[in-house]
């Protein structure tokens, strides 16, 4: 698979122009600042709340504007242009995600900074918010390339904005339910772990699994995006 | 002539409906080649399986010698331009910024933007967003995309469908300099005029099957009857076949100057389909 970076740049710029002038998704990167706004007046509601709102974050831009970014060009026939260009799947992958990928590092910096978040370690904690971002973009990738319109996609991010908004609030009835200790190896979750034992000191050697967990969700989600987008090229 | 397009045996199932049906025919190189039908005949299939968007169900399909699968790769993929009826377009972006675009893909110099839009006689509007043209201007832009990166090989579904007699004069010089450059062009339509006026040879293709294939000149030979139509200064018109009754008559009118036009009686190319196939083209 061969990659040009001037592809994958071209398309990123002609996301970064359409983005601006689409007051429908645009928008919706205003609402993890709202929320960050929102949850730092309640008080200080320690890593868990800081949490919520990074994966409200991944939710609302790295799913719901990628999958929307993939939708629009599929509903207006461009990602056909585009699979008929000499431009590679990674070009068209990696181009399509570097939009979705950069907005998201803004706003989780910008909601940390509102929120007074600083981890005890900001290399780990820099780390697993990367390849997060990477796991949460493939999957709104295999939303928009499942999607046919971006209404259709905007109902259908319904989905994984609560399962991984919401799912971490689960997790106290695992005594109850064992089958709900699964949750744990969730991606929404680890994150949530990793960041707890930051605080407590943990290093990189300390949190070797959970991140190297974060990265196979992260590849998985690659692939699947890869898979989908390839059995896409042909209707 | 090389053969840029070969098809052999081709058939497309869509469920049980058969889109297309043992369709066979060679492209040449340089040469245009118009896939003339109705609205549901297979074109758009046949282009999308040369394209490589659709597989076949079964036969062969080879473009520049290569199976149809194996079009995906970036090599073949600068060498073939297409112009479908979906436009394909950013519409929030201007038709500068779209075309940009098509040129960091294609590895092509900003400087050829000015040269297509040229081409289709849109200069002056290369700030215009997409969203505020008209469909003709849409057909437009859509078409100088496709042949933005000199395409040898370029696949125009429908051209000129959206387009005033104005503008589709202007494709047709684009398209017949770009026959004149070598480029190899598979065209369909279902305006006879622009196959007659563009083609070098036309499949017939009904209900998915090829149903005549030749030169549109040998067509309208192999179907001409032979008579022509006189019409005299008093208004009357006259069917005149070629024979030694109708040279005398021909002749006595000449004489006495009495004609006041002669057309022959060859069929144009809707002529003959609807002879082949039983129903009109649109």
């Amino acid at each position: 698979m061969t990659f040009s970076m001037k592809r994958a740049l071209a398309i990123f710029q002609k996301d970064y122009k359409d983005l601006s002038r689409n007051l429908f998704v645009s928008s919706t990167l205003i609402m993890p600042l709202f929320f960050a706004v929102f949850y730092s007046r309640i008080g200080d509601g320690g890593v868990d709340i800081t949490y919520f709102v990074i994966n409200i974050t991944f939710s609302l831009v790295a799913i719901f504007v990628q999958c929307a970014l993939i939708a629009e060009e599929k509903e207006k026939n461009t990602l056909r242009g585009l699979m008929l260009s000499p431009a590679s799947t990674l070009d068209i992958l990696l181009g399509k995600s570097a939009l979705t990928f950069v907005t998201t590092m803004i706003l989780i910096v910008a909601s940390s900074f509102l929120m007074d978040y600083a981890p005890q370690n900001l290399a780990v904690i820099a780390l697993a918010l990367i390849v997060s971002t990477f796991f949460y973009i493939g999957i709104g990738t295999m939303f928009g390339l499942m999607t046919k319109t971006v209404m259709e996609a905007s109902l259908i991010v319904m989905l994984p904005f609560f399962f991984f908004s919401f799912s971490p609030m689960l997790l106290p009835l695992q005594n109850r339910f064992a089958i709900i200790g699964l949750l744990e190896y969730l991606p929404n979750v680890l994150l949530i772990d990793v960041a707890h034992q930051v605080e407590d000191g943990a290093n990189f050697g300390a949190v070797g699994l959970e991140l190297g967990l974060l990265t196979v969700w992260a590849f998985a989600a690659f692939v699947g995006s890869v898979v989908m987008y390839n059995r896409k090229q042909t209707d | 002539m090389e053969p840029i397009i070969q098809v052999n045996g081709l058939k497309k199932l869509f469920g049980n409906e058969e889109a297309l049906h043992d369709v066979t025919f060679t492209v040449g190189k340089g040469e245009v080649f118009g896939f003339l039908g109705p609205s549901g005949s297979g074109k758009t299939t046949t282009i999308k399986i040369l394209t490589s968007q659709l597989a076949q169900t079964a036969g062969d399909a080879t473009v520049f010698g290569v199976p149809v699968a194996d079009l995906k790769q970036e090599q073949y993929r600068k060498r073939i331009g297409v112009l479908t009826d979906n436009s394909g377009l950013y519409t929030r972006l201007s038709i500068e910024e779209n075309l940009s675009l098509y040129c960091d893909l294609y590895d092509e110099p900003k400087t050829r933007i000015d040269e297509v839009l040229n081409m289709v006689n849109l200069s002056g509007e290369r700030k215009k967003r997409i969203d505020k043209l008209s469909r003709g201007m849409l057909q437009r832009v859509t078409l100088a995309r496709a042949l933005l990166h000199e395409p040898e090989l370029l696949f125009l579904d429908e051209p000129t469908s959206a387009l005033d007699p104005v503008n589709s004069r202007h494709i047709y010089k684009g398209i017949e300099r770009l026959k004149a450059n070598g480029t190899t062009i598979f065209l369909t339509t279902h305006d006879m005029q622009e196959a007659e006026e563009l083609c070098d040879r036309v499949a017939f293709l009904h209900q998915g099957s090829i149903q005549l294939l030749d030169a549109p000149n040998v067509l309208r030979r192999k179907y001409a009857t032979g008579s022509m139509r006189v019409e005299l200064n008093n208004g009357q018109t006259h069917e005149v076949t070629q024979t030694d009754e109708g040279a005398d008559w021909l002749h006595k009118q000449m004489r006495a100057k009495n004609i006041a036009s002669i057309h022959s009686n060859e069929p144009t190319l809707g002529d003959i389909f609807i002879e082949v196939t039983g129903r009109k083209l649109s």
